[in-house]
């Protein structure tokens, strides 16, 4: 390589190895890629070849019961609550982080509390959840009742927001302040009503933090198997709780069930990346 | 719009979403000082004699013992590989680096049930030992995701034309590595470690296939007792676990800043 500025020559630097050498980054990428492939991509592979029947009867009999009845249900069930759960974190994660972003004093404070539950294990905050709806918790005391929450479709669906509100609130909140203020001020100059300003300058600027936080808060909210497991009712239970279940009698059957809701995902987040592309959003992270 | 009514117009948000994140941590935390025997607030007052019956109780002193062994185990297998891919990914360009990328980030996307029923077949048929092995692996698995993301973000704002700057003064390979880029990485990678250790400490859903009598989670005995029956104890045991996870995130954000 030779540098050259005018006529001046410099010296014939060789860079040394380390930076000519761009193979190494590339063997780390490979250990792990390969950790993940051993412990987890081919485990999972496994899974869907113990989905198929190759003894008596065809191929796809577990499949026939997997998208049999109740079965088909719970994963429509389980597709519905992770809607509704992402819209609730949706309005309540962008209308916190608005005001956390453009009005509040104490932003770092305020952003703090909402992580903190992250460092909190999630089984302990399905527990407070709970404690505070139970005969011994301070709504059934103050009220008499707990409204039929507890054990409840209502219950699952409040505990996985508490659970997966700060995924939303902290893509959505990154956004926001990414804005350039120039632009917001400028909308309010030429005469837009702060609601206009909103609708046609902020929205659209941090829709790429909305994407990502539907993408987290939806995909964790479908594969829950606690919520359900101590805030719902018998008739509240997800995919991940079937599946768990049928593990116990029929290793295929769970296998099976897996893969169909696996596969649902995939389809949905299919779709939803037809409509914006998740890898770009992922790589904001 | 007033300053006072525009802030009016998000009280109703505040008031809810700090309350739906923080009241299930603080009921935890204050229903583990009850004087009573049921999980009631400490409204007639305050004891710790649920904390008394928790360092009693061996199976659950047990089982911290295992939790910790399991996380500090997941925080250096994870926070290694997690680091090594990251700085990879960071140093190199290559086709489809998006898509191996998000790869990467695929334990995060299918349900940890499925990751725990398909690492106990996978583990059954390689004869990978039940217990401690399996857990930690899986773990390893659970926890790679965040430990790529949080590493990766960190390494992002490093400037590689330190290392350059440092060879060129002078300084050969090796104490350009030990003098630049380890000073750099390393606070990044403790991150990654806490961080692992974290999600490793309280992990439920796909442990639960692969603990054994004798390597029971803590997780596990909190799920237990909720379902069995409710006494304060249980409280006392999530809250020590809350001050662990805390103390444990302040070290991470304090050795990251």
């Amino acid at each position: 390589m030779k540098f050259g500025i005018g006529n001046v020559r410099l010296p014939n630097v060789k860079p040394p190895s380390m930076l000519r050498d761009r193979s190494m980054p590339k063997l780390l990428v490979m250990i792990g890629l390969g950790w993940l492939s051993l412990f987890f991509i081919i485990p999972v592979i496994v899974l869907l070849f113990e989905s198929f029947n190759f003894g008596d009867g065809a191929l796809l009999d577990n499949y026939r019961q997997a998208l049999s009845g109740t079965y088909v249900r719970t994963l429509g069930r389980t597709l519905a609550y992770a809607f509704v759960t992402t819209v609730v974190c949706l309005i309540l994660g962008y209308w916190i982080s608005y005001y956390i972003a453009f009005k509040a004093e104490h932003k770092t404070l305020m952003l703090a509390f909402v992580l903190l539950p992250l460092w909190i294990a999630i089984i302990i905050r399905y527990f407070g959840v709970s404690l505070f709806f139970l005969p011994t918790g301070p709504v059934q005391q103050l009220f008499g009742t707990d409204f039929g929450i507890l054990f409840s479709t209502t219950g699952t669906i409040i505990g996985l927001t508490s659970a997966l509100l700060p995924f939303a609130t902290l893509p959505i909140y990154n956004a926001l302040q990414s804005i350039d203020e120039e632009y917001i001020h400028a909308s309010q100059v030429l005469g837009a009503t702060p609601l206009k300003t909103l609708r046609t300058v902020i929205f659209p600027l941090s829709l790429s933090g909305i994407i990502a936080g539907a993408l987290f808060v939806y995909i964790l909210a479908a594969g829950s198997f606690l919520a359900p497991a101590i805030l719902g009712g018998p008739g509240d239970f997800m995919m991940a709780n079937i599946i768990e279940q049928s593990f116990s009698y029929s290793i295929p059957l769970a296998a099976a069930l897996s893969v169909v809701f696996t596969v649902a995902l995939l389809i949905l987040i299919g779709i939803f990346n037809h409509y914006a592309n998740i890898s770009e959003v992922l790589s904001d992270l | 719009m007033s300053r006072l009514s525009g802030r009016l117009a998000f009280f109703p948000a505040i008031l809810l979403v700090y309350a739906i994140l923080l009241i299930p941590i603080v009921i935890v935390i204050a229903t583990s000082f009850t004087v009573q025997s049921a999980p009631t607030l400490p409204t007639d007052g305050v004891s710790l004699e649920w904390y008394a019956e928790l360092f009693q109780n061996q199976r659950l002193l047990d089982a911290m013992v295992v939790s910790t062994i399991v996380a500090s185990a997941t925080a250096v297998v994870a926070g290694i590989i997690g680091t090594i891919t990251a700085f990879g990914f960071v140093r190199s360009e290559f086709k489809m680096k998006e898509t191996l990328a998000t790869i990467m980030l695929l334990p995060l996307m299918i349900s940890p049930v499925i990751t725990g029923v398909a690492f106990l077949r996978f583990g059954g048929y390689l004869q990978i030992p039940r217990g401690y092995p399996q857990i930690i692996l899986a773990h390893s698995i659970l926890a790679l995701p965040f430990v790529f993301l949080i590493v990766r973000s960190r390494l992002l704002t490093f400037d590689e034309r330190l290392e350059d700057a440092s060879m060129i003064m002078g300084a050969n390979r090796l104490e350009t590595t030990f003098n630049v880029t380890i000073p750099v990485i390393a606070p990044a990678m403790i991150a990654g470690m806490l961080i692992a250790f974290v999600i490793s400490f309280g992990e439920f859903t796909a442990t639960q296939f692969l603990v054994t009598p004798s390597t029971t989670t803590v997780p596990i005995i909190i799920f237990n007792q909720i379902q069995t029956g409710l006494s304060p104890e249980i409280s006392a045991l999530a809250t020590t676990l809350v001050v662990i996870m805390v103390i444990v995130s302040i070290l991470g954000d304090w050795i990251g800043s």
